[in-house]
């Protein structure tokens, strides 16, 4: 296994990096615990609503930083609106594929890219916050990826029952006891729970 | 642009002289070992002088000595063929949570079997907590199973505390000893230390991948756990590669000649990368033991703060340096290195570390090209980092 020479040009010498003077919205996504993390500062142009700067940081492995430096690559001049539809499958592609293993690091990109774009719509009266429910949840399950094939939980049908009553959030997975990927599954769904204030509790089983 | 390789203990550089004790045995002298034909009998007589060298580095007897396919192989003859033949007086094992992945696989395999296994917490320098071993140990508990050196951060178990305490039981426990990171770096005496197996492995010490050894005391039995043709060893069976047990016997030969001098250089070394990094890069932590005699002479484990280890390696090895990491990024299961977190060190500090184990092939001018080049990775990735706040 390993990287795409694109992906080794992007970690080498990324485009975009650093921070923004004076942005007009910044998002983080992931956590330090899980060994990747990305912030993104956007500059909009408040008639166009076209992305005219955009700069990253990031703390996580090669991947990780090859994959934010093309998703700012891809959204820099495109409307909010055309940027919220890059998905993480064409960053990897347009980085000649990623090892299935390394997928997530694409989507935590994109996640960051769409949390800036979405709270700059919020603040500015564009969009509206969703109101959460259950489906909120399963929608975010579907950022979650099976590193062994580089899929989503949910597309791969590995997503048995999600159940959402006061506050606890209940996922069930099933995933092989001896896949080694199983506490990773199961830790990265509580990452991506966890951002949600209406959830106190997450409860995975595998 | 000529490669430093400090990973040495995944594996280390075939000695030269090593391939050529090989060569004969992959041309002329291509026979298997077999009585009283000429063409066997001659192979037998070079095997047993092989296994008298091996024997000879660790204060063996050179019949408790069989040459196996390799460390993990030779750990897994010696866990579950003790198991299989002495279950009937107990399935009571004992290990710790920072053991070698051979031992940790092999006792969970047997936990899901039906045996009990006790898995012993260690200190924050990875040594075990020898409380914990004597309040473990009851009547069914028939082995004990230690990494000698810790594969990750170079650590020294307390061997000779470690059998007292087993030996103050009313019954016999067998102490298992995997020493693939310990073999040739420090003196082990099998019989003196109350050892009563121990695998080794010779692609760690400069000698040929494929190959290792397992000591198993004279009086344990063990049961049968690969079956097939008995070649040459009970144990592992088939046909065992004359040329690569001539390289590892060559191997042992070289590194127990200069024992002292090659461990006193490897000590100087790894003492002099550890002050370069320390005295250069602001925002480390050792992981190793600090006091350079609990470590072994070959290791230095140190995490990087505010950066993760696979985006060090990689810029590393485009500077044409070879080192490890902990990093979850860079692992099998995406996990963040077990032995780290075991020794009570954060997310953090495991996704940032650095694992770089040293050999005698390498120098301090390689070191001091490494530092300078770690220096300025670690500078390139900090400045990139959300995390690290240069005021």
């Amino acid at each position: 296994m390993k990287y795409s020479q694109k992906v080794l040009d992007h970690f080498m010498n990324p485009h975009n990096i650093g921070k923004l003077e004076n942005p007009d919205i910044s998002a983080t996504e992931g956590s330090p615990a899980c060994g990747d993390q990305v912030s993104i500062d956007l500059k909009i142009n408040p008639k166009t609503l076209v992305i005219e700067d955009i700069g990253f940081q990031s703390y996580g492995c090669a991947s990780n930083i090859a994959t934010a430096s093309i998703i700012t690559d891809m959204a820099k001049g495109k409307t909010l609106e055309d940027a919220k539809q890059v998905t993480w499958k064409e960053a990897a592609e347009e980085l000649d594929g990623l090892p299935p293993a390394k997928m997530h690091c694409s989507v935590l990109a994109v996640d960051t890219l769409r949390k800036a774009i979405k709270e700059y719509e919020i603040s500015h009266g564009l969009a509206k916050a969703e109101a959460f429910s259950k489906l909120t949840i399963v929608k975010e399950l579907k950022q979650v990826i099976y590193p062994k094939v580089g899929e989503d939980i949910v597309s791969l049908k590995m997503v048995k029952y999600v159940g959402f009553k006061e506050g606890v959030a209940t996922v069930d997975v099933d995933v092989p006891s001896f896949d080694q990927y199983r506490e990773n599954i199961a830790e990265e769904i509580r990452e991506h729970l966890k951002q949600f204030p209406e959830i106190t509790k997450v409860i995975v089983t595998l | 642009m000529k490669r430093i390789y400090m990973n040495n203990c995944l594996t280390t550089k075939p000695d030269p002289a090593v391939i050529e004790a090989m060569m004969p045995y992959l041309t002329e002298k291509y026979y298997l070992p077999e009585h009283f034909i000429s063409t066997g009998t001659q192979l037998e007589e070079d095997i047993a002088a092989f296994k008298h060298i091996v024997a000879a580095s660790m204060g063996a007897e050179d019949e408790e000595i069989h040459f196996t396919s390799g460390g993990t192989s030779a750990n897994n003859l010696a866990i579950k063929g003790y198991l299989s033949a002495n279950a009937a007086k107990g399935t009571h094992i004992i290990c710790s949570v920072v053991d070698y992945p051979d031992i940790l696989t092999n006792a969970a395999f047997f936990e899901d079997s039906g045996f009990d296994v006790t898995y012993l917490s260690a200190d924050a320098e990875g040594v075990i907590n020898l409380q914990e071993l004597e309040a473990a140990i009851r009547p069914e508990t028939i082995l004990m199973m230690t990494t000698l050196v810790n594969h990750t951060i170079g650590t020294i178990q307390p061997l000779a505390r470690i059998r007292e305490i087993l030996n103050q039981a009313d019954h016999a426990i067998a102490l298992h000893v995997d020493a693939g990171q310990a073999y040739g770096k420090l003196p082990i005496d099998v019989h003196a230390n109350g050892i009563d197996m121990m695998s080794v492995s010779g692609h760690k010490i400069h000698g040929p991948k494929g190959v290792g050894a397992l000591y198993v005391r004279k009086g344990i039995i063990l049961g049968p756990v690969k079956h097939g043709i008995n070649r040459m060893d009970k144990l592992e069976t088939g046909a065992t590669s004359t040329a690569a047990i001539a390289g590892f016997a060559k191997a042992v030969e070289l590194i127990f000649a200069d024992f002292e001098k090659n461990n006193a250089y490897l000590r100087e070394l790894t003492g002099y990368l550890l002050e370069r990094i320390q005295t250069t890069i602001p925002h480390t932590m050792l992981n190793s033991p600090a006091d350079p005699s609990r470590r072994a002479p070959h290791n230095i484990n140190i995490s990087m703060d505010y950066i993760e280890g696979e985006a060090i390696m990689m810029m590393m090895d485009y500077h044409g340096i070879t080192i490890a990491t902990g990093s979850a990024c860079f692992s099998e299961g995406l996990n963040p290195n077990y032995v780290l977190m075991a020794i009570g060190r954060t997310h953090v500090q495991s996704h940032g570390s650095l694992k770089f184990t040293l050999s005698k092939f390498n120098t301090r001018e390689e070191i001091d090209f490494l530092v300078e080049k770690l220096a300025e990775v670690v500078i390139e990735l900090r400045k990139r980092s959300p995390l690290y706040n240069e005021e």
